[in-house]
């Protein structure tokens, strides 16, 4: 018994989801199509729309409708500060923060070398633009704390040295409020490595 | 070990990559079983304590089970002692990751490959001279992979002399230099600087250049076509050190 061509590609699309694989597709398929096509409908045109509307702002490299998103084209932001971010979901949980008011760039991803993704990949070239513009005056980089994004801030940080430029790392350490007694080994350790002097 | 269960066994994580919704897959690199495939069950949740735990470039005691290709994590113990790696080290770091991912076969024991794996990065982590611990590695792993030739004796079976030069390559025992073109994947070197090798001394700047160039030349030779991403990074930053 074969499935009809047309419900073999959904189920074959699906799969291009990160952590979908055969038979979640197929779950999904079945859902979309006998349970909830009116949801169906929705994604099909919200992907369709979206894809159809959406590109990079061109300062901050973000998702956009506009060639510049809401955020730059805010003139209240502090416009000599320029805060690199891996994802627009980073982006979003800093603004959420509320702690920063200057500008960003959204890197897009983060370099793995093992995976094969370099520095075109993550846009260095285009940030170096955004970086050199005259305006910016400091660069946070506040990629993730793994491997990967300590390598891509490493990266960062050669590619502006040397330009007359601030360049800062947010800091690493133990989580606000967080109590010693429940935080991973990793995370104590290193926060005892990097401890800062007081007075 | 009826359900293949293996305990507390030291091992690094050489690379991590999500898995379904919220579970990483590991390329481990462990002192008796070589390097394998295992499947950290929720280890990309947001509380998940193996976050702050399975992390590349630490000296970690792992226990798992299953007799499959991808094996799967029981816990992860921290050992400790070695800082986070960052800036350049990192990338270095990548780059002895990636030779291992690229030249070793998965569930092919090396225990002597894991103390070579171990005392580099712990060079890394502590601020050594970095091009003197990445040859000191290089050249541990050719050896273990069976590929390099004794450094000290020659094809004669006698011992190398400081003052002459030898003809050296892959997979061939030195030999003394005669003069005339030297063939190609083949370099001549003093004997002095292949007995410092041979030492695992690599304190002089000469002994670090022409380590480089010949590790360059047997590296090439088991990589074959594969490039290396990491010594594309690190060129693009200028930094492969002398
Ligand atoms: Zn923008």
């Amino acid at each position: 018994m074969k499935n009809p061509p047309s419900l073999d590609q959904l189920i074959s699309a699906l799969k291009v989801l990160p952590g979908v694989g055969p038979k979640s597709a197929q779950r999904m398929a079945f859902h979309l199509l006998q349970r909830d096509q009116a949801g169906a409908d929705r994604l099909a045109r919200a992907l369709d729309r979206a894809l159809a509307n959406l590109t990079h702002c061109e300062r901050c490299n973000t998702f956009s409708e506009t060639p510049l998103c809401n955020l730059c084209a805010e003139p209240a932001r502090n416009q000599h500060q320029l805060c690199i971010v891996e994802m627009p979901a980073d982006l979003l949980m800093l603004e959420q923060a509320r702690c920063y008011d200057g500008l960003y760039f959204v890197l897009m991803g983060r370099l793995s070398p093992i995976d094969g993704i370099g520095p075109k990949d993550v846009n260095l070239d285009k940030l170096m633009v955004r970086a050199l513009d005259g305006v910016v005056e400091e660069v946070i980089i506040a990629t993730n704390f793994t491997a990967e994004g300590e390598v891509t801030a490493h990266m960062i940080a050669e590619l502006l040295k040397d330009r007359g430029l601030a360049v800062s790392r947010i800091a690493r350490g133990m989580p606000v409020g967080g109590e010693l007694e429940y935080v991973d080994s990793g995370t104590l350790a290193q926060a005892l490595y990097e401890r800062r002097q007081l007075g | 070990m009826s359900q293949g269960r293996v305990d507390r066994q030291p091992a690094y994580v050489l690379h991590a990559q999500p898995y379904r919704e919220t579970s990483l897959l590991l390329d481990v690199l462990t002192r008796e079983h070589g390097r394998i495939a295992l499947v950290a069950r929720g280890a990309r949740r947001p509380r998940s304590d193996l976050r702050g735990v399975l992390l590349p470039f630490q000296p970690l005691l792992l226990a798992w089970f299953g007799k499959s290709e991808v094996r799967t994590l029981h816990t992860a113990d921290w050992q400790g002692g070695v800082p986070q790696l960052s800036g350049l080290p990192l990338v270095c770091g990548f780059y002895l990751n990636e030779l291992l991912i690229k030249l070793t076969a998965r569930d092919d024991p090396h225990p002597e490959t894991f103390g070579v794996y171990a005392e580099a990065v712990r060079g890394l982590a502590s601020g050594g001279l970095l091009s003197s611990v990445l040859r000191r590695f290089e050249l541990g792993l050719v050896r273990t992979l069976g590929y390099a030739p004794a450094f000290d004796v020659d094809s004669n079976g006698r011992e190398v002399e400081p003052d002459v030069p030898y003809l050296c390559g892959p997979e061939q025992a030195l030999q003394r230099w005669q003069g005339g073109p030297v063939p190609a994947q083949q370099q001549v070197i003093e004997g002095r600087i292949l007995l410092a090798m041979a030492g695992g001394d690599f304190s002089e700047l000469a002994t670090r250049r022409e380590a480089r160039r010949l590790m360059r030349l047997f590296l090439g030779q088991l990589l074959g076509a594969q490039s290396l991403a990491t010594r594309e990074l690190l060129q693009s930053i200028s930094a492969l050190g002398d």
